[in-house]
């Protein structure tokens, strides 16, 4: 009976490959629609669990210390990470205001917490957390998760407040900036399309195609 | 050779066509309807999406300007239109460059999130400047239809099976042998 490893199809044209070991900062390509079907993360195996943990560490002040502090004719006003769903909520506009701390906080953490569910117990020896509950969660929430997109528009508000009101950004805003990017850096280290982590070299799939 | 054919849902499609003409609907009372009021200094100022861009533009921040009506005005606009020619050509019987029409969907599906730039900017300021009669940025309800447009927009992309751009499309033969 063969042990081959089973083969891998393209999730965006159906192509089917066969698994071949990958070097670290190699991708694989669909050889249909050149879609990246693997690639082997070139800072090394722990570097999205490394990411994972950052993030999940920066999380917590990113929720608790202040955001943004604004100052207008000596009145103050500190804003927090999930004051921006307030602003919504306290107009009636509910479900837009549990929209904005879904995409924007919620789910970005839900997305850590699910990628250290599937990368740490690789790392420490545990048994793995239900890995075909976990893959699916990951790929749905990594669509919900903009906390980058929240960064933009924060900055991007900064500089039509400056006019408006005296502005100081506060660590809560650095912590979840920070935060970003590690949630970044975990998911471009994580190989999600290939429904797997990146696996030792013996078992990294590849496509029978060029590697950038 | 075994291989899993990739399955045709018809009512992917149907899917994908009704959430798009959706977001197509809701798009013009997103940029129709004041997203956004502010009281400043006793005056009162209504912006829509491109009003508040315009605005943005005259004083002078034009990167800012240009980042807002990209992720506000030109991608929701390009996403639905890209998602309508990938709708209608996986109607079509014959598929051609199938290759550059998955590469498109791989873009609408990667930029459609940075809509959402609107809907966080008046998230934050209205969250954030509340200084009673000084000052104060109240949200409109344009922003709510707008949200809707791109919540819908994600959906459409998501609902769309690239899978079947390829239907007519051979295999390509793969360096390998599969166990039988």
């Amino acid at each position: 009976m063969s042990s081959s490893p089973a083969p891998l199809t393209c999730r965006l044209c159906g192509q089917e490959h066969q698994p071949i070991p990958l070097a670290p900062g190699e991708r694989a390509c669909c050889v249909r629609c050149d879609t990246v079907l693997a690639s082997r993360p070139r800072l090394g195996p722990d570097a999205a669990a490394a990411f994972t943990v950052t993030g999940l560490i920066l999380a917590l002040p990113a929720m608790l210390l202040p955001f943004v502090t604004a100052t207008k004719l000596g009145h103050d006003r500190t804003s927090l990470l999930f004051t921006s769903a307030a602003g919504f909520w306290d107009h009636g506009m509910r479900l837009l205001a549990i929209w904005v701390a879904l995409c924007g906080g919620i789910v970005p953490l839900a997305l850590l917490v699910t990628l250290a569910g599937l990368l740490l117990p690789g790392i420490f020896g545990w048994p793995p957390v239900k890995p075909r509950l976990l893959w699916p969660a990951a790929h749905a929430l990594g669509h919900w998760a903009m906390p980058e997109v929240q960064v933009l528009a924060v900055l991007v508000a900064l500089m039509k407040l400056g006019r408006l009101a005296h502005i100081t950004i506060g660590p809560g805003f650095w912590c979840y900036g920070a935060m970003s990017f590690a949630l970044l850096f975990a998911w471009r280290s994580f190989d999600l399309t290939t429904l797997a982590p990146a696996p030792p070299p013996d078992l990294v799939p590849a496509a029978p195609a060029s590697l950038p | 050779m075994k291989r899993r054919l990739p399955r045709l849902r018809s009512q992917n499609l149907a899917n994908a066509s009704a959430l798009a003409v959706a977001a197509a609907v809701m798009l013009v009372p997103a940029n129709l309807l004041p997203v956004l009021t502010t009281h400043s200094a006793g005056q009162d100022r209504t912006d829509t999406i491109f009003s508040g861009t315009v605005q943005l533009w005259r004083s002078d921040l034009w990167l800012i300007a240009a980042i807002v009506f990209t992720a506000s005005i030109i991608i929701p606009v390009l996403k639905l239109a890209g998602l309508g020619w990938l709708l209608f050509t996986a109607r079509r019987r014959s598929l051609r460059h199938s290759r550059r029409l998955t590469q498109l969907y791989s873009a609408l599906d990667f930029i459609g999130r940075w809509s959402m730039l609107d809907v966080f900017l008046v998230a934050f300021l209205s969250g954030l400047v509340r200084f009673g009669a000084l000052s104060s940025v109240e949200p409109r309800m344009g922003i709510v239809a707008f949200a809707t447009a791109v919540v819908l927009t994600v959906l459409a992309t998501q609902a769309f099976d690239p899978r079947v751009l390829w239907r007519e499309a051979p295999a390509t033969a793969a360096p390998f042998d599969l166990p039988p």
